[in-house]
C-alpha cells in the first residue's frame, strides 16, 4: 500500500496524518491544480456536491449514498471547512483523494476557503487544536489559493440513467420524459417530474414540498423551462460555482480571465462567485453577507443564454431540503451539510448528472460561443433544455457510529 | 483576530452524568433517592443556563454590540467569543426589552415603578439604568430612572451574582443606601450572603416554584410595593418552569400580590416553534444538555403567547419573533453599525434561529393606563403583520 492510500484509509478512519505528510500532499495537491483553468472542464457523468463544512461523519454518509471515489465521480463546490469538528480530516481526504484520482474528483472554492474566513469560524482553530502549531492551517490555505473558482459539466444527458445500485428497479429503465427524480438515502425513489408535464407546475412557485413527502402536485423546483417532451438528448452544459454571479462578470470566459490565485479578496469579481446569492430581485441587490451580490432571475437567465448554459449549480446557502431549484430551473442550490451545525436540522442532497451518450460519447463544446452575445435576449425567451438531474437526499450519519467518545459539539442557542 | 468561541460543556459537565437515566432502573429505594438527585441536577442544570447567558452577553459587549461595563463582573471564569449570529441575537433580545422598559419608565417619570425580573441570574439592566447619565429618548430625556429593581432566582444564583456587588464599588456605587446584605435580625441570618436589599435594588433568593397564593409569601416580599406601576420580566426564566408552574408564577403577580388596580406589564422572552426541523433539533439539542423547554409546547407561538398574556389578565398585547425585532425594530444608523460589526456569513442560520424566539409584552392598566403608550405603539410598528 502506497502511504497515499495509507493516508486516505487513516482519515477515512477520522484519523489525522502526521504533519510532514499533511505538507507533502498540500504541495502535490498544490502542483494538479496550478494546472486547472479557473473554470474547469468537467464531462458527465458527475455528481455535484454543495457545503460540507467539516461534516466528516456525514461526507462518510454523502460516499455512501453516492457512491464511492473512484467509483463515481465528484465535484465539490467548496466550504470543505470551517463550523464542523473535523474540517481538518474532510478536506485533507478529499484533497488525498484529489491527488490520487485526479480526473474523478474536482474540488472548486468556496468563500470558507480562505485565511480570514477561517479564523473566524473554526478551522484555524481546530488546526492549532489538532497539530499545536498553525503550520498544517498555513498549508492547507496554500492550496486553498490555488482550487479553481467555478466547473463546467459537459455532455451531460437530458434523461437519466437507472440508479447504480438500483437493484429492485433496475430493469425498469427510467422514462425519457423524467427530467427530475429524487431519492432518498435508501436507495428509493420518492419523487419523479417528467418534463412535459413541467408546464403544469409553472406557478408552483419555490421548493415546498418537503423531502420524504413528496407532492405528486409539483416538482421541487420552479416552473417549466421548454417543452422539449424529451426530444432532446444532450441536456447542456452546467456552470458551477459557490456562490454565484458577479456583475463584473457576464461570460465564462470572463471568470477565465481572473488572476485567481490569491486570497479571496473583499471585492470584486472572484469575491462575488464565491459569496454571492440568487434572490427574487429585479437586477442585482446588496447582500446581507457583507459580501457579494444579490442576482435575480432575469440577470441568471440572460447569463445562462448567453453562455448557452442550461443550468447553473452553486452551494453557499443552506437550503432545508437539501436543494432548491430557482428561477425555472435556470440555477440550482445544492447544500451537502445535514444537520448543519449539528443545529438547523436539515436534510442534504447533491445532483446526479449522467452521460450524454447519443452522440459516441463526443462532447459538445458549444458554450461559450461568442456569437450569441450579440444576439438579443429577451427573458421570456425559451431556456435551453436542462439536463436529467437526480438528487439524493440525505439525513446526518448516526452520531458517534463507531462507538468512539461522542464529540457532538454543543450548539449555541439564546439561553 | 481573537480566537472564536469552541463550544465546551464545562458549564455543564458536572450536571452531565449524574441523575439523567440512572439510578432509575433500581430498587424502590434507590429509585427515591435517585429522583431527588435527579431534581436536584436538573435544577443545576437549569441555573447554570445564566452562565451560558452571562457569557454571551460578554461577548456581545466585548464585539462592541452592547455597551454594558457591568457585564464583565458577573462572569466566572474565562469568557468565550460568540458566534456572529449569537452576538445579534444577544443584542437584539437585550435592545428589545430594553426598549420595553424605557417606554415605561420613561411614561410620568416623577411616578416611582418598579420593575421585577424572574431568573435574573446575571443580568445588569439595573446596574445599567442606574448609571445611566441623562439621555434623549423619544421626545424626552431619560434620567436616572426613579425604579426599585427587584431580582429573584435562586439561592445557587443569588450567592454568586452578590459577591462583585458586595466586593467592587463599580457596582455598589449604584444601589443606594443604606444596604443591607439582610433584612432578618436574626444573627444567624445576617451573615447570609444570598440576598440584597438597599432602597432602590433587591436581590431574593427564590425559588419561584414554592410561589403559592394558599402560602404566605417569602419574607423578603415585603419590599415589593404592591401599589406601584410594575413591570415583571422573564427573560428566558418561565420557558424552564412546567407549563403549569409558569402559569401559576404568573398568575400569582398579575392575579394574587398586585390588586386589579395596580398597572402591570409582563415581558417574556422565550423560544417558540417546535414543531418544525429546526425546533426539533433545537429540543433535543437541550435535552442533550438536561435543558428541557417546558413552555415551549403549550406556547409554541407568538399568537398562543398573546393568548397566554390575556389569560393573565393582561389586556394589552404585543409580541415579535426576535427575527422580527431586527429587521422592522432596528433601523437606521444603529443597524448598519450593528451589522457593520462583524461579518455575518450565516444568514440563512440567522433567519432559523432568530425565528425562534420572541419577545412577547402584555399589560393591564389600572387608572394610569398610559404607562403602556409606548408598549401599544411598539405593538404596533413591530408586532403587527
Ligand atoms: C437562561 S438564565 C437567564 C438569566 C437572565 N434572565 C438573562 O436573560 O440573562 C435563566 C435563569 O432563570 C433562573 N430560574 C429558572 N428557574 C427558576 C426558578 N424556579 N426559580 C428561580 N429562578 C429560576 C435560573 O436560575 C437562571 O438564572
Amino acid at each position: 500500500m502506497s502511504d497515499l492510500d495509507k493516508a486516505i484509509s487513516e482519515l477515512r478512519a477520522c484519523k489525522i496524518i502526521p504533519e510532514p505528510q499533511v505538507r507533502e500532499i498540500c504541495h502535490k495537491a498544490r502542483e494538479l491544480l496550478i494546472e486547472e483553468a479557473n473554470v474547469v472542464q468537467v464531462d458527465a457523468p458527475v455528481t455535484i456536491c454543495g457545503d460540507i463544512h467539516g461534516q466528516f461523519h456525514d461526507l462518510m454518509e454523502l460516499f455512501r449514498v453516492g457512491g464511492d471515489v473512484p467509483d463515481t465521480n465528484y465535484l465539490f463546490m467548496g466550504d470543505f471547512v470551517d463550523r464542523g469538528f473535523y474540517s481538518l480530516e474532510s478536506f485533507l481526504l478529499l484533497l488525498c483523494l484529489k491527488v490520487r484520482y485526479p480526473d474523478r474528483i474536482t474540488l472548486i472554492r468556496g468563500n470558507h476557503e480562505s485565511r480570514q474566513i477561517t479564523t473566524v469560524y473554526g478551522f484555524y482553530d481546530e488546526c492549532l487544536r489538532k497539530y499545536g502549531s498553525a503550520n498544517v492551517w498555513r498549508y492547507c490555505c496554500e492550496v486553498f489559493d490555488y482550487l479553481a473558482l467555478g466547473a463546467l459539466v459537459l455532455g451531460t444527458s437530458s434523461t437519466l440513467e437507472p440508479s447504480f445500485t438500483d437493484q429492485s428497479q433496475a430493469t425498469e429503465a427510467v422514462d425519457d420524459d423524467v427530467e427530475i427524480e429524487i431519492m432518498n438515502s435508501r436507495n428509493e425513489i420518492t419523487a419523479r417530474f417528467p418534463r412535459s408535464r413541467r408546464r403544469l407546475f409553472e406557478s408552483d412557485g419555490l421548493n415546498s414540498s418537503p423531502p420524504g413527502t413528496p407532492s405528486k402536485a409539483g416538482p421541487p423546483g420552479t416552473g417549466a423551462t421548454s417543452d422539449s417532451g424529451g426530444s432532446h438528448l444532450s441536456g447542456g452544459a452546467v456552470l458551477c460555482v459557490h456562490g454565484g454571479l458577479s456583475p463584473l462578470i457576464d461570460s465564462v470566459d470572463k471568470i477565465r480571465l481572473l488572476d485567481r490565485k490569491q486570497e479571496v479578496p473583499h471585492e470584486g469579481a472572484m469575491c462575488d462567485l464565491l459569496w454571492s446569492d440568487p434572490d427574487e430581485i429585479d437586477t442585482w441587490g446588496l447582500s446581507p453577507r457583507g459580501a457579494g451580490f444579490l442576482f435575480g432571475p432575469d440577470i441568471v437567465k440572460r447569463f445562462n443564454h448567453l453562455n448557452d448554459l442550461s443550468l447553473i449549480a452553486r452551494a453557499h446557502q443552506l437550503v432545508m431540503e437539501g436543494f432548491k431549484e430557482m428561477f425555472d430551473s435556470s440555477i440550482v442550490t445544492v447544500w451537502s451539510a445535514p444537520n448543519y451545525c449539528y443545529r438547523c436540522g436539515n436534510v442534504a442532497a447533491i445532483l446526479e448528472l449522467g452521460e450524454d451518450t447519443s452522440n459516441g460519447g463526443v462532447v459538445s463544446r458549444s458554450n461559450g460561443d461568442p456569437g450569441r452575445s450579440s444576439q438579443a435576449f429577451s427573458p421570456n425567451q425559451a431556456l435551453r433544455s436542462g439536463p436529467g438531474r437526480r438528487y439524493r437526499v440525505f439525513e446526518a450519519a448516526p452520531q458517534d457510529p463507531r462507538g468512539m467518545p461522542a464529540k457532538k459539539p454543543v450548539a449555541d442557542y439564546f439561553l | 483576530m481573537a480566537a472564536p468561541h469552541i463550544p465546551k460543556l464545562n458549564t455543564l459537565s458536572n450536571a452531565r452524568g449524574t441523575g439523567h437515566g440512572r439510578g432509575r432502573a433500581g430498587s424502590g429505594g434507590i429509585l427515591i433517592t435517585g429522583a431527588e438527585e435527579d431534581k436536584s441536577a436538573k435544577d443545576r442544570v437549569v441555573q447554570q443556563t445564566d452562565q451560558d447567558a452571562s457569557v454571551s452577553r460578554l461577548s456581545a459587549v466585548e464585539a462592541g454590540y452592547l455597551d454594558d461595563p457591568f457585564a464583565k463582573y458577573f462572569v466566572s471564569g474565562e469568557g468565550q467569543r460568540r458566534f456572529p449570529i449569537i452576538n445579534r441575537g444577544t443584542y437584539v433580545r437585550t435592545k428589545a426589552i430594553d426598549n420595553l422598559v424605557d417606554e415605561f419608565l420613561s411614561k410620568n417619570p416623577a411616578q416611582e415603578k418598579q420593575i421585577i425580573s424572574l431568573g435574573a441570574g446575571s443580568d445588569t439592566r439595573f446596574f445599567r439604568l442606574m448609571s445611566r447619565r441623562p439621555v434623549s429618548h423619544g421626545r424626552g430625556i431619560l434620567q436616572r430612572p426613579n425604579v426599585i429593581y427587584h431580582e429573584i432566582d435562586f439561592q445557587a444564583n443569588t450567592i454568586p451574582k452578590l459577591h462583585p456587588i458586595k466586593k467592587l464599588s463599580e457596582l455598589s456605587g449604584h444601589i443606594g443606601s443604606p444596604v443591607m446584605f439582610s433584612h432578618s435580625t436574626n444573627p444567624s441570618e445576617i451573615y447570609n450572603d444570598d440576598s440584597l436589599h438597599a432602597d432602590q435594588y433587591h436581590v431574593h433568593p427564590v425559588d419561584l416554584r414554592n410561589l403559592d397564593p394558599s402560602r404566605p409569601a417569602p419574607r423578603s416580599f415585603d419590599f415589593v410595593d404592591t401599589a406601584l406601576p410594575t413591570l415583571i420580566i422573564s427573560e428566558c426564566c418561565l420557558c424552564y418552569l412546567p407549563a403549569a408552574a409558569a402559569d401559576t408564577v404568573a398568575l400569582y403577580f398579575t392575579q394574587h400580590l398586585f390588586p386589579n388596580s395596580t398597572p402591570v406589564g409582563l415581558i417574556l422572552y422565550e423560544p417558540i416553534h417546535p414543531n418544525d426541523a429546526f425546533g426539533k433539533t433545537m429540543v433535543s439539542n437541550l435535552a442533550a444538555r438536561g435543558i428541557v423547554l417546558q413552555t415551549l409546547k403549550k406556547y409554541g407561538s407568538l399568537e398562543a403567547q398573546a393568548a397566554r398574556m390575556k389569560s393573565y389578565g393582561l389586556e394589552g398585547t404585543g409580541g415579535a419573533s426576535v427575527k422580527d425585532l431586527w429587521d422592522k425594530g432596528v433601523e437606521g444608523k444603529e443597524k448598519e453599525r450593528v451589522a457593520g460589526l462583524e461579518m455575518v456569513d450565516e444568514v440563512e442560520e440567522w433567519e432559523l434561529l432568530a425565528g425562534h424566539y420572541c419577545v412577547a409584552w402584555g399589560w393591564r392598566g389600572g387608572p394610569e393606563d398610559d404607562v403602556w403608550e409606548g408598549w401599544k405603539s411598539m405593538a404596533e410598528r413591530i408586532g403587527g403583520k
